[in-house]
């Protein structure tokens, strides 16, 4: 974190320097103020309240011209680090690896640029503002108070312990509360969301309040801790106070004591003593405020950290091959298991080749492994033994960039953005023409419901697609897998959502308009697949059988037992 | 994809419309710098940039604030009292410290002693009193926010379905966050700092008068400098304030919609786009930051000038008028500490107006959506024997005007029958289900249970007789044991691990170390979609309904799994009227009737085999599900 702020050293010098002299005329200012009522009110001599008050006024704004400045210096380090840091963090989440987002949850990395940045660029802002000040006034207060008169030195060195010893215990007491106040507000916002998600689920089971008393638990929780840290909070402000009235008391006994025994010390000096105090312990509370917001962004530092020292766990290879089109995969004994899953294996020894052009099945019950397949053609994962060949290479020696340039992936879960249905097609190819886009969306069947809203192409999606059906998402998304016009494009159980009848002339469409791409296509559906030049049976990690629905009807029982389960009945249809 | 050739200038179908968006959009596509700016975005900024907007209606929302003091009298007083001692104390410390000062000046010891001992128990008298007043307004700001919060959640539990399906719940959530936050906060920091704020203004006014009303006229005129310069300073900060909302709204919603969407980007290579594109709003935000935070950062330095301005006039002039014998040194300086504590309430209370202004427009929201109606519930008549016959009539549907969905739906459902939807997205049939659940209510025509129009019976009688499983599982965060039971907490763990069993759920419970305990974390995101879907399916089984609705129960289960849980379910449907929406055809085959929706409209109605002799919408369907050739 410290070379983020490092590059900006001049400004968070200039700061300081210029802060010192704000806080060089407040604490100069009393001591005028002592002379204007020494000299010039008891001295009876006008003329020399008005030299000295002049003198303050210019003093005053020279002071407030510093402080200024030293706010805009400050302003410059703290913003230019915030954006250095944000947009490096999100740099590095841009470049995580699979692996790696699975771990940190999706919802904590978006906290962590928006929350996190924030916490941390004000603390660095705070400090630089606040540690040089409230020091410099803490030591410049009792140099100053000092010189009225050591005695008033005592007092404040008897009142420091003291309210140091409040700084502490509150801020030891209340840390780790807040902590427990996240969690329950945390609390409250799940059961919101859920209910909000979930809506139409406890309204179907008339849950609603049984929801209500579930909300109020977590409420009650929420209401209690809150309570307690801002009940503890209220006492540390009124004790340090306390502290500094007695030392205000202390003052103007010592001082009276003073000017009746001794004579030494002089009205102007108690008023100006009195006004130092006040400096000296508000300093104080200062800092213990700037060391409680310090104790809450060092979490949020950790937690940008931790993203920043992330080191990508997939780098890509130096093999950039480009020309030569082919789109041929190959897995040589390919085992891969989850890196956080402590080894078990999701792939057992998968052998399997596709060719060019070729349109291969994947078929499996849930969990069987199917799309930890073809997450290893990407390299969204990497195998754990074995090998992925990509035209004879392996991927692992790709340019990432080039790799995945080949491939086109269709997700199970379409993702949309919040822009134009003709900027999310475009995705899949930046500098396409609407015409390329028009027929792209054609071959995905998409074209027909797009060009049915009011706007067309430009119809805006609402953040994450929910305008539109689950259907025209996957319509949608494998627009722009088209789009791209890949080598090896491939479905991830991505045309669940459409009914059967469009899902025919999608694939029909595909097999006509891009003949030479090689399609890899996950399903459940029989019908999906049927027509596939070759049909991969995935069960427990291995795959069992492999080739066209007829040959897999006569030797595959597991693909037969899944052709019944769909077909039941209609057997005697297609007999 | 093959290459066509076209005309220069001509443009494809769908294309044509509105030349303005796309132009607005190609700017932003050239133009890295600037930012998207298309529909409402989410993220917490989302709501950002309303929040320093003037609230309307002002007074009303007041008084409907303050109506959630009504029941905290008590403890209101209280707090009005505390304020009153402190501010009474903080007004007479000074006094008596001039007093003490006067006192040395003049060398007149006789009470000084006692004078001290009298100042120090004002001292504590203050502080015992701020003390009470923090405690107070923490438990009043807590129990109002509470009571808020309660009262926001009871209604969103109670919003009709369209409500939610119409709104963002990014925006319903951030009303209940955000927008009671700011509520809680300056209600427990400003309110007994407003108190005592004017309470200080008044009373120092009127002691200073009592000391010397010139010199009073004098300080008042650093009063007036500070008002003036904070209502021009703030005007313009709010204007700058809201611009940086906006853009930091625009970068969370940013972040936040391609940090989830993470996997496309990848899978696309589309890193350094995105990427150029954040870096272009952060730095927009930092710009328009950097303005923010010098001009709310001069606020300080130039409250302190004016402050000093003041003291040295309050200084100058004082020292005249010792020097004319008007007043004495201890005035001087009691009136140096009132002109002290004159400018901090009124920094203080221009600080306060952004504040309670936020809030207010927080507490608008709020009760925006508590004014919101309630779900229909003017039903009173009970079900006695739900037979489960179920009959929609003339039935006209649209959710957005123009755009009907169900046109004239007539359906006659027997008791105990299995009847089946099919069709293609968007044909209507989901839109039944939601009728039936009176989720929606129909635009004309109606729909009875047992001849009974479904509006007339009470709403929690009628969906306590039909149970529904969705497409989309909805678990919550709690223990598996929780959630399958959640039609009936009060089932026995026996009928609890019948239901696992019918839904074929069992095998994979236990083997979780906790089976049944097993807490689902994130709404059961640790789980299969698949495995999601039976424990969705083991909970209707608990809930024993007379009617069961499945709408696409089974579409992420695959297909062996699906057979599994489909004998189950031969054996759920008995006794129950049943109605099912499937796109796999095998699924329905052996229901009783099977209706072809198309449009909204039902276009073919019969069992299995009747409809494929008809040889028409249902026989393709059925073919290019199981031929697969021919379309």
């Amino acid at each position: 974190m410290l070379k983020y702020i490092k590059k900006y050293w001049h400004w968070c010098l200039l700061a300081p320097i210029f802060m010192l002299g704000e806080i060089t005329m407040d604490l100069w200012q009393p001591d005028l103020m002592a002379t204007i009522v020494d000299d010039g009110v008891i001295g009876q001599n006008m003329s020399i309240i008005l030299t000295i008050g002049v003198k303050m006024i210019l003093l005053v704004l020279f002071g407030g011209f510093c402080g200024i400045m030293s706010g805009v210096f400050a302003n410059f380090a703290a913003q230019y680090f915030g954006n250095d840091l944000r947009k490096d963090l999100f740099g590095r989440i841009m470049d995580l690896s699979f692996e790696q987002t699975d771990k940190i949850s999706t919802g904590s990395l978006i906290t962590r640029i928006t929350n996190d940045v924030t916490q941390v660029q004000n603390v660095v802002m705070l400090s630089i503002r606040s540690v040089v000040r409230s020091t410099a006034m803490f030591l410049g207060g009792i140099y100053m108070l000092y010189r009225q008169s050591p005695r008033f030195a005592v007092v404040v060195a008897c009142g420091l312990p003291f309210v140091v010893a409040i700084v502490v215990f509150f801020m030891k007491k209340a840390a780790p509360m807040f902590a427990v106040v996240q969690e329950k507000l945390d609390g409250v916002n799940n059961v919101m969301q859920e209910d909000i998600a979930g809506a139409r689920v406890v309204k179907a089971y008339v849950k609603e309040d049984y929801e209500l008393s579930r909300f109020d638990n977590a409420n009650d929780a929420l209401y209690g801790i809150n309570l307690k840290v801002q009940s503890l909070l209220a006492f540390m402000s009124p004790g340090m106070n306390i502290v500094l009235n007695l030392c205000v008391v202390g003052i103007i006994y010592i001082g009276g004591m003073t000017v009746q025994n001794s004579g030494s010390v002089t009205t102007g000096e108690i008023i100006a003593a009195i006004t130092y105090v006040g400096l000296i312990l508000n300093s104080v509370m200062f800092m213990a405020n700037l060391f409680q917001t310090i104790t809450r962004a060092k979490a949020s530092a950790a937690r940008i950290n931790e993203v920043l020292n992330c080191e990508r766990v997939i780098t890509g290879g130096g093999y950039a091959e480009s020309s030569d089109r082919r789109g041929e995969v190959e897995f040589k004994h390919v085992k891969f298991a989850y890196p956080n899953s402590g080894g078990r294996e999701v792939l057992e020894d998968i052998n399997l080749t596709v060719r060019r052009g070729e349109t291969l099945a994947v078929l499996g019950a849930t969990g069987s492994g199917k799309t930890s397949l073809i997450n290893l053609i990407p390299r969204f994962y990497d195998v754990t033994e074995g090998e992925v060949l990509v035209d004879g290479v392996d991927v692992r020696e790709y340019d990432l960039t080039a790799l995945r340039d080949k491939i086109a992936v269709v997700l199970q879960k379409a993702e949309l953005y919040s822009r134009p249905i003709e900027a999310n097609i475009r995705w899949g190819k930046a500098d396409a023409t609407p015409w390329e886009i028009k027929s792209a969306a054609e071959i995905a069947q998409a074209d027909d419901f797009i060009c049915a809203t009011p706007n067309g192409y430009y119809t805006q999606v609402t953040e994450g697609g929910h305008s539109l059906s689950g259907g025209q998402k996957q319509r949608i998304s494998i627009a722009r897998a088209v789009l791209k016009d890949p080598e090896i494009l491939i479905f991830d159980d991505s045309s669940s959502a459409l009914d059967l009848k469009t899902e025919a002339k999608l694939y029909a469409a595909l097999k006509k308009e891009c003949p030479d791409t090689t399609k890899i296509i996950i399903a459940q559906r029989i019908a999906s697949v049927k027509d596939a030049n070759r049909i991969a049976i995935i069960d427990g990690g291995r795959i069992t059988a492999c080739g066209t629905h007829e040959e897999l009807l006569k030797t595959s029982p597991i693909y037969r037992d899944i052709y019944n389960s769909q077909l039941k009945k209609g057997g005697e249809i297609d007999a | 994809m093959r290459e066509q050739k076209h005309n220069p200038g001509e443009v494809p179908a769908g294309f044509e419309h509105t030349q303005t968006s796309e132009a607005s959009y190609r700017k932003v596509e050239q133009k890295k710098t600037q930012q998207m700016e298309f529909g409402p975005r989410g993220g917490p900024g989302r709501n950002m940039g309303q929040t320093i907007e003037k609230p309307k209606a002002v007074q009303k929302t007041i008084s409907r604030l303050l109506k959630y003091f009504e029941n905290e009298k008590k403890l209101l007083w209280l707090l009005v009292i505390s304020v009153v001692a402190a501010t009474l104390a903080s007004l007479a410390a000074p006094a008596m410290q001039g007093d003490a000062i006067d006192r040395i000046t003049k060398l007149e010891w006789s009470g000084f002693g006692q004078l001290l001992i009298v100042l120090l128990i004002v001292y504590f008298v203050y502080t015992g009193c701020t003390l009470a007043q923090m405690l107070i307004s923490a438990h009043l700001s807590q129990r109002i926010v509470q009571k808020m919060r309660h009262d926001l959640f009871r209604k969103i539990d109670n919003l009709p379905i369209k409500y939610l399906d119409t709104h963002s719940n990014g925006d319903v959530m951030s009303r209940m966050t955000n927008d009671v936050e700011n509520i809680s906060n300056t209600v427990s920091q400003s309110m007994s700092s407003l108190i005592s704020g004017i309470l200080t203004i008044l009373g120092t006014i009127a002691i200073m008068s009592w000391y010397c009303w010139q010199l009073t006229l004098i300080t008042m005129a650093t009063v007036v400098i500070t008002v003036v310069v904070t209502k021009k300073l703030s005007s313009v900060m709010r204007r700058i304030y809201k611009k940086r909302a906006q853009v930091l709204g625009r970068l969370n919603g940013h972040s936040e919609e391609m940090i989830t969407g993470y996997k496309s980007i990848v899978a696309y290579s589309r890193q350094k786009d995105v990427v150029s594109e954040f870096n272009a709003t952060s730095d927009e935000l930092t710009k328009v930051g950097i303005k923010a935070e010098i001009l709310g950062g001069s606020m300080g330095p130039i409250m302190n000038c004016i402050s000093n301005i003041g003291f040295v006039i309050v200084a100058a002039f004082g020292g005249y008028f010792a020097l004319t014998g008007l007043i004495t040194v201890g005035t001087i300086s009691a009136f140096i500490i009132y002109a002290r504590q004159f400018s901090r309430p009124i920094n203080m209370i221009a600080q306060l107006y952004g504040s309670v202004q936020t809030a207010m427009a927080g507490a608008e929201r709020v009760f925006e959506l508590i004014d919101q109606p309630d779900e229909d519930n003017s039903g009173d008549r009970n079900l006695e024997k739900v037979t489960g016959e179920i009959s929609f009539k003339d039935v006209d549907f649209s959710y957005i005007p123009d755009k009907q969905v169900l046109y004239k739906f007539d359906l006659d459902i027997k008791p105990g029958q299995k009847i089946a939807l099919v069709g293609a997205t968007g044909s209507g049939k989901t839109t039944v289900v939601n009728l039936l659940m009176r989720f929606y209510d129909v635009d004309s025509g109606e729909i009875q249970i047992d001849g009974v129009n479904i509006k007339d019976i009470k709403r929690d009688e009628l969906r306590h007789n039909v149970a529904i499983v969705l497409q989309d599982t909805v678990l919550f965060s709690d223990t598996i044991e929780r959630n399958i039971k959640y039609a009936n907490l009060d089932a026995s763990d026996e009928q609890m691990r019948y239901a696992a069993e019918m839904s074929n759920s069992v095998y994979f419970i236990e083997r979780l170390p906790e089976q049944y305990q097993t807490f689902l974390k994130h709404a059961g995101a640790n789980l299969s979609h698949g495995q999601r879907q039976l424990l969705a399916i083991a909970r209707v089984v608990l809930a024993d309904p007379k009617i069961l609705v499945l709408d696409e129960a089974t579409s992420s289960v695959d297909t062996r799994t699906e057979k599994h849980i489909q004998d189950a379910m031969v054996n759920l449907m008995k006794n129950r009227t049943s109605l099912i929406i499937a796109h796999r055809l095998s699924t329905i085959q052996d229901a009783d009737k099977i209706v072809v929706m198309d449009q909204g409209r039902v276009v073919e109605s019969g069992n299995h085999e009747e409809l494929l002799a008809q040889k028409s919408r249902y026989y393709s369907l059925y073919m290019t599900q199981f031929a697969g050739n021919q379309i």
